[in-house]
């Protein structure tokens, strides 16, 4: 059985990539209002669905139905912190919570309602194709998951710390109000980082569309994984998101495989009540109010 | 008057005064121009995709009320939403009953949810015909069940344990078959197929030498493929809903199994290989038990085909219009409990009713692969299929078993 390591170790790297991304996503708007948006996975779910329409139903190619995907989640998030969080950004955090979740299921359930009786599969950009290196398969689609993982990494790194928005961001991460009295429209940067986490999100959300048959419910499946993913990471830290990601991926297919099919499920749920009992900042947590 | 004509008139009365109330007394759900149906299924939620199981039933009644209906009753559905969610269904079962005052509950997919209600159908005396597999609805000795049948609820077609008994036969006739793989739901559904497979694999000379869960919303089969893998089986027994069974075949792929996967009948077999979305995952490997005398979209089965297509709106078929196997799977129910109803005649009663169930006896319906069969101990009509799969070109091939073709 242990000659199954190497091939669990890349299937786990893969998969984590995705949960990587779906992690980084909400570490983003976390950074902006230190919220977890847990109807976070919803939105994932929907870009899902809107680039199919974008591509069958509008006949598009994929990449300009994936711009389009992505552009709409932007506009989605950037008037989801407008016009639902930031009326109660001051609110007390459990609403802000349910506001989250509220919206999540309000989309969920409108998705279910044109697609609640079929499954779908998304359209692909390219063939399936496997590739073998010394016995351990490696897919097209895992490729392409840590290709595009690794650039947003590379490209959020680059705004958030090298670029006069990065330090913005940071500014209003570290006490919102210190960045409004010297003159930063804190709103409208806000807005402007859930638009930006929500396109992440959408990105992430095209990938699952790669491996999944879409159902409405699928969010809540990318909630959890990108949720423990961020816990492990530490709440704020984009490397820690993905170092995160890449760990949960990891140990779902080692416990899976070598000790019970059951950890598959579970193991997200372990990491998260372990990392919160005895290290709740996380891998490489930051010390900020955690807002849920 | 004579001693005899008092006496017979006493008796006359005495008949009378007993019968009246009898005559006054209307069945629940019947009226002398309809009968009521309760359709219990999942119309929303995410189990929705076996709704066609139930709007292949109705399809049919629809075309009987169309021709006349049975002795004069038209057939009045109402539909009830159990959304597969054991709560919603109880509810939604006993709105039916107690509410609507439907004769009998047809359909209800989602074994959790039948047998949630069933306390309340043998209570009320509800006649129940279901296509929820798990053997414990209605199995008796011989069919899953450990006791008699409930009296009023029956399948006319197969449950998990027929259809369970049917795949391992399948796999057993595959050459040199030994070591067989499981993967199987952690639930009564998964079990009522797995289970009786097991038994006739092991009785077979064969071993299930990896039984290993995969649970329910699951989007990767890594752990189990490759534990399978490490096993060095001849084949595997996917006892799953169609969703993961579609994760199963994917990653049986791509971690080239090249083992034959027979899945259980929770997932439509065109939707399965649609979903799948590549030959090679399916092209050769994946079956399914197949409840139709041919395959699907064969020329002795348009008639159904039509049916469904007139009788179904837009809304209840799916999106491309063309009715996937589900749809007849229902449909198969439709016809045996249409068959009942004749059989039972102007004057329905639930007692009738089953009675004149009980007599189908070897019933062609036309449709199915096996002919149904309902005797007073044996509620289940169909104990045996055939098996669908794809050639090495995607080809729909029927199977009578493995490697051998139908036709």
């Amino acid at each position: 059985m242990l000659a199954l390591l190497p091939q669990l170790l890349v299937s786990g790297i893969a998969i984590g990539m995705l949960y990587a991304l779906i992690a980084l996503s909400m570490t983003i708007l976390y950074r902006a209002t230190t919220v977890v948006n847990f109807g976070h996975g919803d939105l994932v779910m929907v870009a899902a669905y809107l680039l199919t329409i974008f591509a069958v139903n509008a006949t598009l190619p994929f990449v300009p139905a994936l711009l389009l995907s992505v552009a709409v989640l932007f506009a989605f998030g950037f008037l989801l912190h407008r016009a639902f969080i930031w009326p109660i950004i001051r609110g007390p955090h459990l609403s802000l919570a349910m506001m989250a979740i509220a919206v999540g299921y309000s989309v969920r359930g409108l998705v279910r309602l044109e697609y609640g009786q079929e499954a779908v599969r998304m359209p692909r950009p390219f063939a399936e194709k496997i590739f073998f290196v010394n016995n351990v398969v490696i897919t097209l689609d895992e490729i392409a998951f840590c290709v595009v993982v690794l650039v947003m990494l590379v490209a959020s790194y680059v705004v958030f710390s090298k670029t006069r928005f990065g330090r913005i961001v940071q500014a209003m991460f570290q006490t919102q109000r210190g960045a409004s009295l010297v003159g930063i429209n804190v709103m409208q940067y806000n807005n402007v980082i859930w638009g930006v986490g929500c396109a992440l999100g959408a990105l992430g959300g095209v990938l699952l569309g790669l491996i999944l048959i879409l159902d409405p419910d699928v969010g809540a499946w990318t909630l959890l994984r990108g949720f423990a993913a961020m816990t492990l990471g530490g709440f704020g830290s984009l490397h820690g998101a993905v170092v995160g990601g890449l760990l949960i991926g990891v140990l779902e297919k080692v416990l899976g495989t070598y000790v019970s099919t059951a950890f598959i499920d579970i193991t997200c749920y372990l990491v998260i009540i372990v990392v919160l009992l005895i290290r709740p900042r996380g891998l490489f947590g930051q010390h900020a109010t955690l807002r849920v | 008057m004579s001693k005899f004509d008092s006496r017979l008139r006493a008796a006359l009365v005495a008949f009378l005064v007993a019968a009246l109330p009898a005559a006054g007394a209307q069945e629940r759900g019947v009226t002398d121009t309809s009968i009521k149906i309760g359709a219990l299924g999942p119309f929303t939620g995410k189990a929705a995709l076996f709704n066609p199981l139930n709007y292949g039933s109705i399809a049919y009644m629809r075309y009987v009320n169309d021709m006349g209906g049975v002795w004069g009753r038209k057939f009045d559905i109402v539909l009830g939403d159990s959304a597969c969610a054991e709560a919603k269904g109880i509810a939604a079962a006993k709105k039916l009953i107690f509410d609507d005052q439907a004769f009998m509950i047809l359909g209800n997919p989602c074994s959790g949810v039948a047998m949630a209600i069933k306390p309340t159908l043998i209570q009320e005396n509800v006649v129940w015909s279901g296509v929820s597999a798990n053997p414990r609805i209605d199995g008796s000795v011989g069919s899953g069940g450990d006791g008699p049948p409930p009296k009023y609820m029956f399948h006319t077609t197969p449950n998990g344990y027929f259809s369970g008994l049917t795949m391992g036969k399948f796999m057993m006739t595959k050459p040199g078959a030994k070591r067989i793989a499981f993967v199987a739901h952690t639930n009564d559904w998964a079990r009522g197929y797995c289970d009786p497979a097991k038994e006739y694999i092991e009785a077979n000379g064969g071993e299930v030498v990896l039984d290993t869960a995969m649970e329910r919303g699951s989007t990767d089969a890594t752990a189990q493929v490759l534990q399978i893998k490490a096993q060095n089986v001849d084949g595997i027994l996917g006892c799953l809903y169609q969703p993961e069974l579609v994760v199963l075949l994917k990653d049986a792929h791509k971690y080239q199994l090249g083992v034959p996967v027979i899945g259980a009948l929770g997932a439509d077999f065109g939707q399965t290989v649609q979903q799948v979305g590549n030959p090679d995952a399916v092209n050769g490997v994946f079956f399914q038990g197949h409840l139709y005398k041919d395959k699907i979209g064969a020329p002795s089965l348009e008639w159904a085909r039509q049916i469904l297509v007139k009788y179904l709106t837009k809304d209840e078929l799916p999106s491309d219009g063309e009715p996937t196997h589900f749809y007849y799977f229902g449909m198969f129910n439709g016809i045996g409990v249409v068959e009942g109803f004749r059989r039972a005649g102007r004057e329905l009663t639930r007692d009738t009713y089953i009675k004149a169930v009980e007599t189908l006896n070897d019933f062609d319906t036309n449709l199915g692969a096996g002919r149904v069969t309902i005797t007073a101990d044996q509620h289940i009509g169909v104990s045996n299929m055939f098996f669908n799969g794809l050639d090495e070109k995607g080809n729909e091939v029927i199977f009578t078993a493995y490697g051998k073709p139908l036709h």
